[in-house]
């Protein structure tokens, strides 16, 4: 039996396998090349192939054995300054042996370090760069304090075009036996909007249950996948009812573990198929817009959202009046 | 809408009066002394710490003796003119219809200053020439304010009832409402009450309605309040403030910290503010206060505190434009926060399983659970060899496979493909 996650069975191993991104590849080989490679910051929405460079580059720079030259961690596990303190600085300062001098630490989810860390983290980077690259990847660079993003190269990935995304799908499909329906691989791309680790998902699961993969699985399977129905609770705090709405929000965050994220970018999708005014929607995606970049900021998920819904209820309260 | 159990649930009779037998029976027989003429005191005075049942007494005493009962609540009938209305209404005439009737003029301490000049005379006069007897309530007798009053009144004191008698009253409403209640806790809610029967029962109603059963459990985090003032004061003083210095001078009466108390508002707020754009306003005051939470964490510098103290009350309690609320809504322990501690034990699983997710996908155990797990959960639903396949992959426990499929006999099937 040999299953595993095909988000991991088909990640690329070397730049050379990486289709996309690619004029970040090209100035990544040219690191490899070169056989020095600079801090990095590599900054983009999630899926877009952040973690599988910085993974690539590692491996082409010191071939098989690149795992005694490289540490993985990851920011929102150990987000703590003590984790700069101690892990990183113990790794960053030991010599590599070797043809290279230097070993790569790559900093998954960096924007989710605290700033003191951020700070601790400056020093090491710079009493230690003799020894040790940091690759720090993020879905928002700003989140990064300036004297590290100053630093660094800043390398900016993006979410894959249509074309490209579906050529890594069907490519997937084939190698795995399973029929894809071209509006399956459709429907794939406008759920998971161009983040590739969540169409592999989606597809696997979609493959799991034994039919062709056509639109109406990936939804249903989508469905599934986040159990709850952002257009209810919509409905229920549009219709006045805020503790109702708020009620669901809470099972949707606690129970399922639903991302905050994922349910903001719901809710401004569903704004404006809702039926409310038309001079309310871009209000409310104002409102979405502005809740979203609090939630970025590190607020609270469910406080955040539901000032959100409180504000539908608001526009639901306003319709009422206008019949 | 809420029936309030203090109303639900208030003595009917004197005999069902919890405290007090001595000043009972002396306002009862000073009562009973109108029907042989006039008494020399033509008024009584009740006095007491609130919520010992002043009110109460009066109310039983008149269905007891089968007298009819004028109320009127002294704040709302504050200058000269207004009482000197209704005490001609009530009392000059009452002899007319056999003087079985009492006047009862409630919460004297509400008259205040300039504004109600003139109040407490009309009073005065009222118990100088009542035709029938009327009873004064007020918390403080001996406020020089009522020193003339004083002396044409009977007075007679009201002392909070001992904590026991207050534990029986809360058995008896707990019997009625067919609610299983420890002993402990309804012991617990009355000491606590410090004698107020009216705040106690209101505790036991916030705590207890809906419930089949109330353990010491479900009232011990009580313990957390009221050492300076109770958390439902201070969410009063917040979501009803009409200032926002009366506002932020709420934090410093909660015993609780910051972050619980937002909790408290969180929770709270929305139900007391009917009107859709006062709601919207207080969210976003919570909203922004919670972004300076943030901030905090962010930049460990808690002087901005500060912010998040002025949006989470001033903000909240300025969100008030239109609202208004009928009837009694209890204050309710932060719902959040019973929840995260009942799921506790699933997230720590949760997260475990997260940590398996990550030595392998590359992505924090905190993402993984959020973002991998759901599509698992799919296949190891539909899929029994896939499934199979990724649990030893991932080196999942049985435990977990349970978890991720949800259902016992099929997490069987999975982990048998597995040796």
């Amino acid at each position: 039996m040999s299953f595993e996650m095909w988000a991991e069975k088909y990640r690329p191993k070397q730049l050379s396998d990486m289709v996309d991104q690619k004029t970040i590849v090209e100035r990544l080989k040219s690191f490899v090349k070169s056989k020095n490679v600079p801090h990095c910051i590599f900054a983009g929405p999630p899926g877009t192939g952040k973690t599988t460079a910085a993974l690539c580059l590692t491996r082409d720079l010191y071939g098989d054995g690149y795992r005694e030259h490289l540490m993985e961690l990851n920011a929102s596990d150990e987000r703590g300054i003590n984790v700069v303190r101690e892990t990183v600085k113990t790794f960053a300062r030991s010599r590599s042996i070797g043809e290279i001098p230097f070993k790569i630490l790559i900093l998954d989810e960096a924007d989710n370090m605290t700033s003191d860390a951020q700070q601790a983290l400056r020093r090491t980077m710079e009493r230690y760069t003799e020894t040790c690259r940091f690759i720090m990847c993020a879905n928002y660079s700003g989140k990064i304090i300036e004297p590290i993003q100053s630093r660094c190269a800043p390398f900016r990935f993006t979410f894959l075009p249509r074309e490209e995304h579906d050529n890594h799908i069907k490519h997937i499909a084939e190698r795995e036996n399973i029929q894809l329906l071209p509006d399956g691989a459709e429907a794939i791309f406008e759920v998971c909007g161009g983040d590739l680790r969540r169409a592999i998902n989606t597809l696997q699961a979609a493959a799991s249950m034994n039919k062709p993969v056509d639109a109406k699985l990936v939804y249903s399977v989508t469905g599934k996948a986040s159990p709850h129905d952002v257009q209810k609770m919509l409905t229920t705090a549009i219709n006045g009812d805020f503790l109702g709405a708020r009620k669901q929000l809470r099972d949707m965050i606690q129970k399922y573990g639903v991302a905050g994220i994922d349910i903001i970018r719901q809710i401004h999708t569903e704004i404006f198929r809702a039926e409310i005014p038309e001079p309310w929607k871009i209000k409310l995606a104002a409102i979405t817009g502005e809740i979203d970049y609090r939630l970025v900021e590190g607020a609270d998920e469910e406080v955040q959202l539901s000032a959100l819904l409180a504000r539908l209820v608001e526009a639901g309260g306003e319709i009422n009046k206008a019949n | 809408m809420y029936t309030a159990w203090t109303v639900k649930h208030k003595p009917k009779s004197a005999a069902e009066i919890i405290g007090n037998p001595s000043a009972i029976k002396t306002l009862s027989d000073w009562l009973d002394s109108w029907n042989k003429g006039t008494p020399k005191k033509r008024a009584a005075f009740l006095y007491g710490p609130p919520g010992v049942g002043k009110t109460v007494t009066v109310e039983a005493l008149a269905h007891d003796l089968h007298m009819e009962l004028v109320e009127k609540n002294a704040s709302d009938y504050r200058t000269e003119d207004a009482i000197n209305r209704f005490a001609g209404l009530a009392s000059q005439y009452a002899s007319l219809f056999g003087g079985k009737r009492i006047v009862l003029l409630d919460e004297l301490d509400g008259l205040m200053g300039n504004a109600d000049k003139g109040g407490v005379k009309a009073i005065t006069n009222i118990a100088k020439t009542a035709r029938c007897p009327v009873v004064l309530i007020a918390n403080n007798a001996y406020d020089p304010r009522f020193r003339t009053l004083r002396s044409y009144c009977l007075l007679i004191e009201f002392k909070k009832p001992h904590s026991s008698s207050v534990a029986k009253h809360l058995t008896r409403i707990c019997e009625r409402e067919g609610i299983q209640a420890d002993e402990n806790a309804l012991k617990f809610i009355a000491q606590r009450s410090g004698g107020d029967v009216r705040s106690a029962v209101n505790d036991l109603q916030a705590l207890a309605q809906g419930k089949k059963r109330l353990t010491y459990d479900d009232v011990s985090w009580l313990a957390y309040r009221d050492r300076q003032e109770s958390i439902f004061n201070v969410l009063k003083m917040i979501i009803y403030g009409r200032t926002s210095y009366g506002a932020k001078q709420a934090v410093d009466m909660a015993d609780v910290d910051i972050d619980m108390l937002f909790e408290w508002i969180y929770e709270n707020a929305p139900a007391h503010l009917t009107d859709p754009h006062d709601l919207a306003q207080a969210m976003d005051a919570l909203s922004m206060a919670d972004v300076y939470r943030g901030r905090i964490r962010a930049s460990q510098d808690w002087s901005f505190m500060r912010y998040v103290i002025d949006y989470m009350t001033a903000g909240v309690a300025m969100a008030r434009q239109n609202s208004k609320v009928h009837g009694w809504i209890p204050f309710k322990f932060p719902s959040r926060i019973m929840m995260l501690s009942r799921s506790k034990a699933e997230r720590a699983l949760r997260l475990r399983i997260g940590l398996k997710i990550k030595r392998k996908c590359h992505i924090s155990a905190a993402r993984a659970s959020k973002e991998v797990l759901p599509y698992l959960r799919i296949i190891f639903k539909n899929d029994v060899h896939m499934a199979a396949g990724i649990a030893k992959w991932l080196d999942l426990d049985a435990e977990m496979v349970e978890y991720i499929v949800g259902n016992k006999a099929k997490a069987e099937t999975i982990t048998a493909f597995l040796h």
